[in-house]
């Protein structure tokens, strides 16, 4: 069974080529465009692994993952954040890696399967 | 909650985590935000020459000098700008905290914002734990909350939903408690954390304390918060309250970050009475300098008001 990548990003044309990236890499999608779908949508699809835009309309990255990290049935999934803000690897201290935007796919793909232990 | 946002700012590199907060506050609340840039200090007393901040050069201080340094700022802010409703630009000339708290007199912002140390040595062991001279002069005379964010991991919040107060029990605490609560109280669903860190360092104790001792001074603190704020939190329901024993500073940013909060309410408490040396209270210092959300500095000026 295909591990699951739940993408969280407001910018349609990188959610549309994560999605891409990921499915041709055998993996099953889903996709939120801000943080409280993205919360639906990993409690609806329990995910493998979340990647995290921050910057986003109304609520910011961050507030998914204090949301992930205080419900028991998620607080273990791991979040990768894709942003292109500087300093990016210091919003979520536990993320499981951060990458910036603009990013290399072969890189992205490296760091995934690494998350995910593949 | 705030409608009138002053934000310091060098337009430079340093203020660029600040900015990040100030710009996102001012969308969220509506506010208008007041962009202060402090050009130089004159060379001597009334001198029209001053030494620009930014480029380091000896420039002519003139109109013309000051609208080609507002052009800057804007075309430096230009992303942000283009979000923001309800801006201006003031630029002036002069020492910094005097000119910010000038212009917050002026004013009478909500709040200023103050981004981290512009000292040029860079990567040096004094930058990274000691607060510039700038942030330590306005959070202590301002008439007004001082928000400080001097990290970028301050910065990446997007709103207030969960508040920690470092309580310390001081005067100036009492004001910094009401303005948390105030603060918690604007915004829906916003947790209120009410944390105090009893210190436990030999230097401060004189002694190694037993266990004993330790869990009655916890049980006594957590008394102190029941009576002295808890009681005052008529009808406000998404709050808690923690004593942890050790190095203060250490403790407030652990707490916050285990909370995830994204801000942190702390009194000014510096015994110092002399405005131009005083220092922040040394773990004040260290919470801004270390905190991974933006910290709002209450002084004792507040708490008269």
């Amino acid at each position: 069974m295909p591990k699951k990548i739940l993408v969280i990003d407001d910018d349609p044309n990188i959610a549309d080529y994560l999605t891409t990236i990921f499915e041709n890499n055998g993996y099953e999608v889903c996709s939120a465009n801000d943080v409280n779908t993205g919360y639906e949508v990993a409690k609806a699809e329990k995910p493998d692994l979340v990647t995290l835009d921050l910057e986003m309309p109304t609520e910011w990255g961050p507030r998914f993952y204090r949301k992930l990290s205080q419900d028991d049935e998620l607080k273990n999934i791991p979040v990768i954040v894709i942003s292109a803000l500087s300093g990016n690897q210091y919003a979520i201290q536990k993320a499981a890696a951060t990458i910036t935007k603009p990013f290399d796919r072969d890189e992205l793909m490296k760091i995934v399967k690494d998350v995910l232990m593949e | 909650m705030f409608k009138d946002i002053l934000f310091g700012t060098s337009a430079s590199p340093a203020g660029d985590y600040a900015a990040r907060v100030a710009f996102e506050l001012a969308g969220r609340f509506d506010a208008h935000l007041r962009l202060v840039h402090v050009l130089g200090v004159p060379s001597r007393g009334f001198s029209y020459l001053a030494e620009d901040v930014r480029t380091g050069e000896q420039v002519v201080i003139d109109d013309d000098y000051k609208a080609w340094v507002e052009e800057e700022i804007k075309t430096y802010y230009a992303k942000q700008l283009e979000k923001c409703n309800d801006y201006s630009i003031h630029v002036c000339v002069g020492h910094p905290h005097r000119e910010i708290l000038r212009e917050a007199r002026n004013s009478n912002p909500d709040l200023i914002v103050l981004g981290g140390p512009t000292e040029e040595n860079e990567g040096s062991a004094y930058k990274k734990i000691v607060a510039g001279s700038t942030i330590q002069l306005v959070s202590k005379s301002a008439l007004c909350p001082v928000l400080l964010v001097s990290r970028p991991a301050a910065s990446f919040w997007g709103g207030i939903s969960s508040v920690v107060f470092g309580a310390d029990f001081s005067k100036a605490s009492d004001a910094a408690f009401k303005f948390a609560k105030k603060v918690a109280a604007s915004i829906p669903g916003c947790e209120l954390h009410i944390f105090h860190a009893m210190d436990i360092g030999p230097v401060h104790t004189g002694l190694s304390l037993s266990q004993e001792e330790i869990e009655d001074k916890i049980r006594e603190a957590r008394k102190k918060i029941r009576h002295k704020y808890v009681a005052n939190l008529e009808g406000f329901e998404k709050y808690s309250m923690e004593v942890w024993e050790g190095l203060p500073y250490v403790e407030i940013v652990k707490f916050a970050r285990e909370k995830q909060a994204d801000l942190i309410v702390m009194a000014y408490s510096t015994k110092d009475v002399d405005a131009e040396n005083a220092r922040l209270g040394s773990n004040m210092e260290q919470v801004i300098m270390r905190s991974t959300c933006p910290v709002i500095s209450v002084n004792r000026k507040m708490a008269k008001n």
